[in-house]
């Protein structure tokens, strides 16, 4: 065990950021550098050994089944065009006042987030929807394109979350906790977001226009063609939060009713089943390497000792507990700027959730901040999946103007992000009102 | 065909899963509990999962950190592409080689699950499977990369 050191686990991380920027795939990357670094500090076998245990294990984790399950449900809400049904129904309810549709934009994101636990397919489905509608009642490219690429960012944060699922699995904390926790941040980022929209469009009246009111006789219609996705979405954030059912079994549930709906409206054909299928699998596979590379390089940093180490360092600092919090933010955002979110998060937790825990605050918590600060990375540049993400759907506006766009929305971030280092009740107060 | 009767595989696999647990709560809410249910979904969603590797190895969607990649030329760009075949597959087979290492080692042990009797051996072997249906997946792409 002479490498057993924290410069050991230092280089680990070094090798890992060279293959990541080198283009490495993210979970071999996670994987190569933990088993070569266990292999070193262990010895090979123990290392093999090691990897042949976690495979097995993950593969066979009852929560994980979490995963392709509300994969499964999203993908089936797709099959039936969720998203439109989704924004039109806010569009009927908000799209009569000055810059309706944007909040009825960021409502759908919300909305779309709740059934799909991905940023990058929120803003897909939502800006093939809404964009061109925007776009024709004459707002600006800028507004409507940073709405929903902000917006799309809350399909990660409001439940059920694909990042949350992985988070809970690698830090060992309750995902259905974890779902509970989310809701209070993602409500309130989305009401940031419609405030941003709000001070924007009464700032510079152009940026947006007012669509004629609906008749509460559309709006019921509307509603009507959304009532089973609330109820199922009702069903399933509330049986988790309520300790009723636990998230894989929420999951199951979710995806049955998906199907069920889908049959009723006979859009259950052949050929969506197995684009469904092919779209859950693809994904869960894509996941489920980079889950199994991370675990390994969580071994191999826990043997290292770095965390204990970095631990040491930051409390040598005397930065207190928000200066300590505010560093975390800063270095997350950093690695953020080059860091595809789930790498972000899987190269991080393992060293950061120590030092956190250390100010006195739980894994719950860092769950929720490193996934809000993930949401981040997903809107500036120079990665910022979303800016590009919409600009396919909306060809005509440049990545500048689609960045200027966003640039508010980023701000509101940030603060949002302060106020959840400031204030941890944010995240933690409902789990534990409902545990208590 | 080999893939779409792959697909359909993990297809019937997340279909399982949603009924057993669906029938799992619906049951535990009327009194006639699924005895084994956790034994069923972790058996079912091995399989899922253990697919989901190949799918993802088959579509090339394995996530990558492209903004250093998307900037080189193209034949920097392909040696980066080469390299990252090479990385994971040598991380698969490491993997492999251990799963391999322990269902060896166990074969004898008769494992089993504890409520319903799943055999462990079954369920490593479809892992250890699908693991080799990714390496060779992998090879093929180098060789024909390489072509």
């Amino acid at each position: 065990m002479i490498y057993a050191t924290a410069a050991s686990g230092l280089v680990g991380i070094l090798l890992l950021l060279g293959l990541l920027l080198g283009g490495a795939r993210i979970g071999a990357a996670l994987g190569i550098v933990g088993l070569v670094g266990l292999a070193i500090v262990l010895g090979p076998e123990a290392a093999l050994i090691k990897s042949g245990v976690v495979l097995v294990d993950t593969l066979t984790r009852y929560e994980l089944g979490t995963l392709p399950l509300f994969l499964f449900m999203a993908h089936i809400f797709f099959s039936i065009d969720a998203s439109r049904d989704l924004f039109d129904a806010a569009a009927k309810f908000l799209g009569h006042r000055k810059g309706g549709l944007a909040y009825a934009s960021i409502a759908g994101c919300g909305g779309f987030g709740a059934i799909n636990g991905s940023s990058l397919a929120t803003t897909a489905t939502v800006g093939l929807v809404a964009y061109p509608e925007m776009k024709r009642r004459g707002y600006d490219d800028r507004l409507a394109t940073g709405t929903i690429a902000a917006g799309g960012t809350l399909g990660q944060m409001i439940p059920p979350s694909g990042a949350l699922i992985v988070f809970g699995i690698i830090a060992e904390t309750s995902i259905g906790t974890l779902f509970t926790a989310a809701i209070i941040p993602g409500i309130t980022q989305a009401l940031f977001y419609a405030l941003v929209v709000f001070i924007l469009v009464r700032w510079k009246p152009h940026l947006a226009t007012t669509g004629d009111r609906a008749s509460w006789g559309e709006r019921w219609r509307a509603l009507a063609r959304i009532w089973e996705i609330i109820v199922i979405v009702v069903l399933v954030i509330s049986g988790i939060s309520m300790g009723w059912i636990s998230p894989a079994e929420a999951a199951a549930i979710g995806s049955a009713g998906a199907l069920l709906t889908a049959a009723i409206r006979r859009k259950l054909t052949k050929q969506a089943l197995f684009t469904a299928f092919h779209e859950t699998l693809r994904t869960t596979g894509l996941i489920y390497l980079i889950l199994l590379g991370a675990l390994l390089f969580s071994v191999f940093v826990g043997v290292t000792g770095l965390a204990v180490s970095a631990g040491e360092f930051v409390e040598s600092l005397s930065l207190g507990t928000v200066g300590t919090l505010i560093l975390v933010a800063l270095i997350l955002l950093l690695l953020g700027s080059v860091l595809d979110g789930l790498a972000l998060m899987l190269l991080t937790t393992p060293i950061l959730l120590p030092i956190v825990e250390a100010t006195g605050l739980t894994a719950i918590w860092f769950g929720i901040f490193i996934t809000r600060a993930m949401e981040i990375g997903f809107v500036h540049p120079p990665l910022g999946m979303n800016l590009y993400i919409i600009q396919g759907v909306a060809k005509d506006v440049s990545i500048t103007r689609i960045f200027k766009g966003v640039i508010p929305f980023l701000m509101s971030d940030f603060v949002h992000l302060l106020l959840i280092i400031l204030f941890p009740a944010i995240v933690l107060w409902l789990p534990e009102y409902l545990g208590s | 065909m080999l893939k779409q009767a792959v697909i359909w595989t993990g297809g019937a696999a997340l279909l399982a899963a949603t009924t057993v647990d669906t029938v799992a709560v619906v049951g535990r809410h009327v009194g006639l509990p699924l005895t084994g249910s956790i034994e069923l979904m972790q058996a079912i969603v091995l399989v899922s999962g253990a697919i989901g590797l190949v799918i993802a190895t088959w579509d090339n969607a394995h996530a990558r950190v492209r903004l250093l990649v998307e900037r080189l030329g193209p034949g920097s760009r392909s040696l980066a592409d080469r390299a990252s075949d090479l990385v994971t597959l040598v991380f698969l087979l490491c993997l492999l080689a251990g799963s391999l290492w322990l269902s060896a080692d166990l074969w004898d042990g008769y494992e089993q699950s504890e409520i319903l009797g799943i055999p462990w051996a079954l369920l490593r072997m479809i892992a250890n499977l699908c693991l080799a249906a990714c390496a060779v997946l992998l090879v093929l792409r180098l060789v024909r990369r390489r072509k």
